[in-house]
Parts: C-alpha cells; sequence; structure tokens
C-alpha cells in the first residue's frame, strides 16, 4: 500500500475521531439496554457527550500530583494511538506497521496510565481496586491470548489488514466465528472481562471500595475516563469483528456487527451479580481457557 | 599485540588499577574512565571478523587459544558498557558513603574489573580448555562480588559456590568425555565428530554441559541460588551481577549448540516416538523458568529480590529465544541479553538509589516518594516498560521477536507461557513502582532528596538507552545479525524502525518508528484535551476521601501489603516451594552420604569392612 503522508495523517486523525463518535453511541447502547432490561425509559441521545461536556467544564478540578494529570492522559492518548492500530473500511491507518500483538500490547498502555495515575492519588480503595483490575487483567488476557494465538495460526498471519481481506475474500464460510467456533465463544468471555462489566467488575464495586480506581476522580479526570471507556467498547468490540466476523465490509456492516457483538456482553452484564475477584480468575482460567485450548487442537488437527 | 590483546590487558590492568587507587574518588573516576577505554579498544575490533589473540598458553601437549567473534564481540559489549555505567554509580557519592560505612571499596572495584577480565577471557575463548579455564575464573570472580552485603550476602554467596562447583564438575566432565571421544579440543573438530554420536552419548553431553552451563544461567530446577545470591549484597555489585553475569551461561550455551553438538541434533533427538523432542524438553524448561520465577518475584516485599527473580525468569525468555534457533527467534533471545541488561541496570540503580536515600528497600515501608525523586522515578518507570516488554520500550521489541517466533514455529502453550510470564512481570512491577514512587508518602521520608547527579547521571544514560533502542531497534539488531552470522544462521530482516517477517511462516510485520510517532501524537492529543478544560488545584496527599474520617500525617493511608490479595487467595496453594524441598533432599543425601563415609573413617575396623565389602563384591562377580 503506496499512499501520499496527507492522505495518512487525514487517517490517522480521523480514526480516533470516529472511533470517539462512536464509542459514546456504545455506551449509550449500554445505558439503553440496561434501562429495557429495569423497565426505565434512559437516557436521550447525546446524554454521553452532555456528561463528558460536563465533566470538563466543572470548575472545581482537583489534582493529586502530575503522575495524576499524566495518567489520565496516557489513559486517553493510549487508546487515541490504538485506534490507528486497528484498519476499518476506507482506512487503514498504520495497521500494517504494528498487527495484532502490538495492538495487544498498545492497549496495555492506558490501563498502565490509569494505574499510574490512581496510584498518585494516595487512596487505598483507588490502589485496591487497581490490585483487583490488574488481577482481572492476568484472568481475561489468558484466554484472550489463546484466542489469538489461534486466530494467528489458522489464518497465517498477525496483521489485521491481511487477516480481514482474507475473511472477506471467502465470505461468510471463512469467517473467524465460522470455522473456529470455540475460539469465538472462549473470546466472548475475555470481551466480558476486558470491557469490564459485571460480574467482572469488582474493581469498581462501588459500595465496598467506595468505585476504586475512580474514588479521587472528579471533573475532567472523571471525563477522561469517560472518553477512555468509549474508546474501549469501541476497540474491544471492532477487534472482536475483526478477529471473527469478517470485519467491515463497509461503515453499516461494521456498526451493525460492532453493535450486535456489545448486545452481549451488556445484556450479560445487567443481568448477573458480581464475581469476587477470586472467583473471577478461577472462572477465567476454567471455562473459556479449556474451550480455547480444544479450539487449537481442532486448528492444529486440521 | 592486535586490539584483543590489547582489550584483554586493558582489562586485566583495571582491576590492578582498582586494586591501588579504588579507596579515592579520583581513583574511581580513572577507573570508570578506562572501562570507557576498554570500549574504544572493543569497537577497534571488526565484530564480523575473527580476531585471535597472539597469547598462548602450552600445557602438556596442547596449545590453549583465545579469540574473538561476533558472539565474543556483542556479549564483550554488554559486559564491559554494564561494567562503565556500574562503575560510574558507583564513583562518587554513593563510593564516599560506601568506603566510610563498610571500607571494603576496593573489593568492589577489583571484583568488578576481575568479573569483567574473566568474562572477557571467557568469552574469547577458542577452544575446550580456555572454555573452561574461562568458566572457572568467571564462576570464582562472582563470589567477590557476591561477599559485600553482610552476613545474608556471604551465606547466599556460599550457597553459590556449592552450585557453581556442581556446574564446574558436570562441566569438566562433560569436556572430559568430549575429548575422550573425539580425540581433540578444538571446536572444528568436534562438531564434525559429533554428528557420528549415538543418542546415548548426545543425552549424556546435552544433560552434563548444557545443565551443568545453566546453572550459571539460573534456569528452572537450577535457580534457587540466583535471587538472594545477587539481590543481597552491595547495590552496585548487584547492577552488574544482575544485568549480565548469569549471561554467561547462556554464552556458553550457545557455544555448546554452535559448536560442539548442533541444534539439529537436539531437535532429531526424540524422547517418546517422534513427537517430543531433546530441544521440546529444553524449550519447556525455558517457558517454565519464565512462569514460576516471575510469580515468585510477584510475591517479594523486598524490592532487590523482586527485581532478582525477575532476572531468573527474563533469562528463560532468552533461552527460549536461542532454541527456536530461526531467523527471528534467536535475534529475539540475543537482543533481549542486551535489552534486559540495560534496563534491568538501571532498575536496580533506581532502587539503589532509594536504599541510598531512605536506607531500605522494603516495599511495605516506602510510597510516595515520586514528589522527592522525580527523577528516579522516570528511571524506574522507563525500566518497568521495558522489563515488562510495553512499546514504547526496548523490552517489547525483543519479546515481540520471541512472540513471532513461537507463533510461527506453532507452539501455542509455550507462546502462551511467554505471554502468561508478560503478564505476571506487569503485575509484579506494577507493585514495585506502586508501594514505593506512588501513593502516601511517610512522615519519615519528607525530607528526602532526589538521588545524588554521580548516580542521577549514568541511570538516565541508561533509561535513554532502553527508550531509543525501543523506537530504533535496527541500532541492536545490526550486531545481532553479526553475531547470527557468527552463528550460522540466516539473519533477521530488520529495518532502523522495526523488523520484516518476509520469509516467516507467517506474515505480520513491526515498525516502532511509526508506532511511537502515532503513541505520542496521542498523548499531545490526550494532553490537548486535558489542558484545554478546566484549570485543576493541587491538593494535599490527605486531603482524600476517607469515607467520614479526617486523615492526619500520623495515618498510613497506603495499600502495600499482600498487594495482589484476590490473586494470591487463588493460587497461594500452588506455591508449594517443591524446588526448594528439590534442593533441601539433596543437601540432607549429600549429608547424610558424608556422615556414613565418616563414620566408615571412624570405625576401628576399617580393614575389616573393607575385607568384607571386597568379598562380597569378588563374590558377586564370580557368580
Amino acid at each position: 500500500m503506496r499512499m501520499g503522508y496527507q492522505e495518512l495523517i487525514v487517517e490517522l486523525l480521523l480514526m480516533p475521531l470516529v472511533a470517539f463518535i462512536v464509542g459514546m453511541f456504545m455506551v449509550l447502547m449500554m445505558r439503553k439496554v440496561a434501562a429495557k432490561l429495569q423497565r426505565r425509559i434512559g437516557p436521550p441521545l447525546l446524554q454521553p457527550l452532555y456528561d463528558i461536556v460536563k465533566l470538563h467544564s466543572k470548575t472545581t478540578q482537583i489534582s493529586h500530583g502530575l503522575i495524576h494529570d499524566i495518567g489520565i492522559v496516557m489513559a486517553v492518548g493510549g487508546y487515541i494511538a490504538a485506534e490507528t492500530l486497528l484498519p476499518v473500511p476506507g482506512m487503514n491507518g498504520i495497521a500494517e506497521k504494528g498487527g495484532l500483538i502490538t495492538l495487544l500490547y498498545v492497549m496495555m498502555i492506558p490501563s498502565l496510565g490509569l494505574a499510574l495515575g490512581v496510584g498518585q492519588c494516595a487512596n487505598p480503595n483507588g490502589s485496591i481496586g487497581i490490585s483487583r483490575a490488574l488481577t482481572a487483567m492476568l484472568a481475561y488476557d489468558i484466554p484472550f491470548v489463546i484466542v489469538m494465538f489461534g486466530v494467528a495460526w489458522h489464518f497465517g498471519t498477525t496483521n489485521l489488514v491481511e487477516l480481514i481481506s482474507i475473511q472477506q475474500a471467502g465470505g461468510i464460510s471463512t469467517w473467524g466465528a465460522v470455522q473456529m467456533p470455540l475460539l469465538a465463544l472462549a473470546g466472548l468471555f475475555a470481551l466480558q472481562g476486558m470491557l469490564g462489566k459485571q460480574p467482572f467488575e469488582i474493581y469498581v464495586a462501588p459500595a465496598e471500595i467506595a468505585t476504586g480506581p475512580m474514588v479521587e476522580m472528579g471533573g475532567k479526570y472523571l471525563g477522561g475516563l469517560f472518553v477512555m471507556q468509549c474508546f474501549q467498547l469501541y476497540t474491544a468490540s471492532v477487534l472482536y469483528v475483526t478477529l471473527f466476523l469478517g470485519g467491515g465490509e463497509n461503515w453499516l456492516f461494521l456498526l451493525v456487527k460492532a453493535f450486535g457483538v456489545l448486545l452481549i456482553p451488556f445484556t450479560v452484564a445487567f443481568l448477573f451479580p458480581r464475581f469476587r475477584t477470586e472467583d473471577l480468575v478461577r472462572l477465567m482460567w476454567k471455562w473459556p481457557v479449556l474451550l480455547g485450548l480444544i479450539g487449537l487442537a481442532f486448528i492444529s488437527a486440521r | 599485540m592486535n586490539a584483543l590483546d590489547l582489550l584483554l590487558s586493558a582489562s586485566l590492568g583495571t582491576a590492578l588499577i582498582a586494586f591501588i587507587f579504588s579507596r579515592f574518588l579520583m581513583g574511581r573516576m580513572l577507573l570508570t574512565m578506562l572501562y570507557a577505554v576498554q570500549l574504544v579498544i572493543l569497537f577497534q575490533i571488526a565484530p564480523a571478523s575473527v580476531v585471535v589473540s597472539e597469547m598462548t598458553f602450552q600445557i602438556w601437549d596442547h596449545t590453549l587459544r583465545w579469540q574473538f567473534d561476533g558472539i565474543s564481540w556483542f556479549f564483550a559489549l554488554i559486559t564491559i558498557g554494564s561494567a562503565f555505567f556500574v562503575s560510574w554509580f558507583a564513583s562518587g557519592e554513593y563510593g564516599k558513603r560506601f568506603e566510610t560505612d563498610t571500607g571494603s571499596s576496593r573489593l568492589l572495584h577489583v571484583g568488578l574489573g576481575l568479573n569483567v577480565f574473566s568474562m572477557l577471557l571467557l568469552l574469547a575463548s577458542g577452544d575446550l580448555l580456555s572454555l573452561f579455564l574461562g568458566w572457572e575464573l568467571v564462576s570464582w570472580s562472582g563470589v567477590l562480588l557476591m561477599v559485600l552485603g553482610g552476613t545474608d550476602s556471604r551465606a547466599a554467596a556460599v550457597r553459590y559456590v556449592t552450585y557453581a562447583i556442581t556446574a564446574g564438575m558436570a562441566v569438566f566432565f562433560g569436556i572430559i568425555l568430549l575429548y575422550t571421544w573425539t580425540g581433540s579440543l578444538a571446536f572444528e573438530q568436534i562438531i564434525s565428530a559429533s554428528t557420528s554420536f549415538s543418542p546415548a552419548q548426545l543425552w549424556l553431553l546435552t544433560a552434563l554441559l548444557i545443565g551443568g552451563f545453566s546453572i550459571k544461567m539460573g534456569l528452572m530446577p537450577f535457580h534457587l541460588w540466583q535471587a538472594p545470591a545477587y539481590a543481597l549484597t552491595a547495590g552496585p555489585a548487584m547492577a552488574f551481577l544482575g544485568a549480565i553475569s548469569a549471561r554467561m551461561g547462556l554464552f556458553a550455551i550457545i557455544l555448546v549448540l554452535v559448536k560442539m553438538i548442533s541444534l539439529q541434533q537436539l531437535i532429531e533427538l526424540y524422547i517418546f516416538a517422534d513427537f517430543f523432542s531433546a530441544r521440546d524438553l529444553l524449550a519447556w524448561i525455558a517457558a517454565i523458568t519464565i512462569i514460576l520465577p516471575t510469580y515468585t518475584a510477584l510475591r517479594q516485599t523486598d524490592a532487590r529480590l523482586l527485581l532478582a527473580w525477575h532476572g531468573i525468569g527474563q533469562g528463560g525468555y532468552m533461552m527460549l529465544g536461542i532454541l527456536m534457533m530461526d531467523r527471528m527467534g534467536s535475534a529475539g533471545g540475543l537482543m533481549h541479553v542486551f535489552n534486559y541488561a540495560i534496563y534491568q541496570a538501571a532498575l536496580i540503580m533506581s532502587v539503589v538509589a532509594i536504599i541510598h536515600r531512605t536506607g531500605t528497600a522494603d516495599l511495605n515501608k516506602l510510597g510516595g516518594l515520586v514528589t522527592r525523586m522525580p527523577l528516579t522515578f522516570v528511571v524506574m518507570l522507563i525500566g518497568i516498560i521495558g522489563l515488562a516488554g510495553l512499546p514504547p520500550m526496548s523490552g517489547f521489541v525483543s519479546k515481540w521477536m520471541i512472540y513471532r517466533s513461537v507463533l510461527n514455529e506453532g507452539m501455542p502453550l509455550i507462546f502462551l507461557a511467554t505471554v502468561i510470564g508478560t503478564l505476571g512481570t506487569i503485575l509484579s512491577v506494577y507493585k514495585l513502582i506502586h508501594n514505593s514512587f506512588l501513593g502516601q508518602l511517610r512522615v519519615e521520608h519528607h525530607k528526602v532528596a532526589e538521588a545524588p547527579w554521580s548516580m542521577m547521571i549514568p541511570m538516565l544514560l541508561l533509561s535513554a538507552i532502553v527508550f531509543v533502542t525501543g523506537v530504533m531497534p535496527g541500532l541492536v539488531l545490526e550486531y545481532v545479525a553479526l553475531v547470527q552470522q557468527a552463528m550460522g544462521i540466516s539473519t533477521v530482516n530488520f529495518h532502523l524502525g522495526g523488523i520484516d517477517s518476509s520469509g516467516s511462516s507467517i506474515s505480520g510485520d513491526l515498525d516502532m518508528i511509526w508506532v511511537v510517532i502515532v503513541l505520542f501524537s496521542g498523548f499531545a492529543i490526550g494532553a490537548l484535551l486535558f489542558l484545554s478544560s478546566g484549570k485543576s488545584r493541587r491538593v494535599n496527599q490527605l486531603d482524600n476521601y476517607a469515607g467520614g474520617h479526617f486523615l492526619t500525617a500520623r495515618n498510613q493511608y497506603h495499600y502495600s501489603d499482600n498487594f495482589y490479595a484476590g490473586l494470591m487467595h487463588q493460587i497461594r496453594p500452588w506455591y508449594r516451594g517443591s524446588f526448594k524441598w528439590l534442593e533441601e533432599s539433596v543437601i540432607s543425601i549429600t549429608t547424610s552420604l558424608g556422615g556414613l563415609f565418616k563414620s566408615f573413617f571412624h570405625q576401628p575396623w576399617t580393614a575389616n569392612w573393607l575385607l568384607a565389602g571386597s568379598t562380597l563384591i569378588m563374590i558377586w562377580l564370580v557368580l
């Protein structure tokens, strides 16, 4: 792929922007799903945007030190960078210079930034939250890595652009989800953990550790985390679509698939209570790992 | 006298000068400069060429030879480089206090000089005898650096000596076997003769040579000595030992695989019919060495022990990369040796700086130091990102190559093991930086100052290398490719910013320059968003949510002990200390055997026992 630098720069700017806008609608959908299940009406269309603007324009903004500030910048900035590694219809960004493994590790940078920022706040509730969140990461990343290995092994590439083009050239029968249903299922478990939704949201636990990482966050700090959540929903769902559902043939299909994928964790989230950390670890290391390993055995037998 | 002779004599000279001048500030600065001179001399040797030393040594009818090739050059660069930074770190204010407190500056600097010299001698070994000579020198000079931290460190050093003697005997036996079977001590004859070895011979050699060398490397199950021996000694000695010392074992293993028994033979040496080869066994040992020590590190409450345990785990990545022996994996393993040495030295130095200022490395007695030692925080942050293997630091690139190589070979479980190790490292290093630098500053640390510049500058330079070689891995891969050439492997396809995967079975490239540009642009946009909204107000650390209570300076409001309580609740039963049990049982068997022999000598009727014993053996032979 050869193209002008201007075009590339436009893509690099546009990809995070689109991700952010789509992400806001994903947050809206999450709230609407919750409202439907709880027989409420739910928030209006632009509520996520109002929330972000409100949080950023508060007059009282409390900082606990420079690392607190830098942590929020890293949390948002890391996802902005991650979006350029995730190809979408018409835009590949720098996806071919990074690939699946790089994306996985770039996605850990926002978590690291958040962890550093929360640490600087000097509140044990926050630190406990981070310790739980990192444990959860250790739990869900193990099935996710099995899934990732299986997909890369099956398609013979870690290049996300190639992954998409192979699945689109072959039609639905070559989609990851059809070829590797067990891995797709294990991937759903990992997705639920990655999004930090119930039953895997022990690290927030409002009644117990006062919302954990968010305990000292207010104003634009909480706003930054809100933005991060928009990016996170978008990244995780689009990545899942890329790995298992053939990516997006065009934007309409991509969005339908991505929102469809998210519907599963959202529905699960508002129907289940939360797990304790150790139960989460045990669950993640048992069922999805088992599914993933059986899935891998099928790939290797081929 | 050629450049190699000059290098070896300069190195020996440095140790001698250390003996005379190391008690004085000027003398220690001179020593640092002498390591720089050694680096300059090293760069006079072309890394791609084979330089034979003019120095030879006659033992009976055999001539000992020393020579440098690409492999030796690469390891020598890391060795002398680490010594240079460590010597600088220990020269100024640290050295002054170390001299007044312990009075063993001379031991530290002579030990450092002799370690570098013996390592260079080992790296330059040109045949089996000079290899053994260098190996023994490296083993024994290591002890000099291990005894600098009081009683505990001496106990750890004694434990190390036991392991080192075992390793030495195994290697010696292996060398004797090779000599008996091939009739030669030269590498060229051995590698050609080894093709006709039987599987039993190969197994014995693998066990003796690779087993012996892997004791130094700290591969499981020979890893127990390493963490205390490295961690409990004086700071600069720990930095040097941690950065490079154990890698001499890896160098020797590479020599075995390249110059004695080729890896191809190990691949064809099956344990179960056509299924699980000797190489798979070694790869699994490496994978287990990645996982278990990493999770032992996670449990440590002493920052030095935490880092030392990670050192053992990271050795597993290098070993795994080398064992892949393809262009991507071996390059990843070798590059990891370099990257690891740099960030481990920086990390250990940052911990030593904390000890220098606060007097403790206990992770439950620190906290909030970022406001007092911000530069040391930056060094540790860069170091932990490197150690955890996240972009944009150098550790990511070398691990990426190892992941890719395992992926190419289609080894899902090994791949999983490498990632489990990385995730454990992320958890553990976050605990390290959180418990020491983040959270609440303790009352007794309110007046702590930043580390002195004589310690800060080498730390910052090392961190700069970690970042620059992460963005432009091509700088290191250039030398790595030369090592691969010397090992006879096709070289990795690299460019300044990363790796081109063409030629491997699974495609997918890496270009760190782009990744880093985009990452920092992302941070810039995030910062713009952050700065454009309302101005924030700094508050005191006690101005915090405390569930209705008032916080005072006396409150310990820092969560540090048993940091990963939820995880530990789940995995604590897995820490059974099986390896400790194994070591103890070997010790008790040895002790009781020793006691048996001792009682034998104390017998008044020794001759009768001997007579009875030999008669029994005769009867058994006759029957």
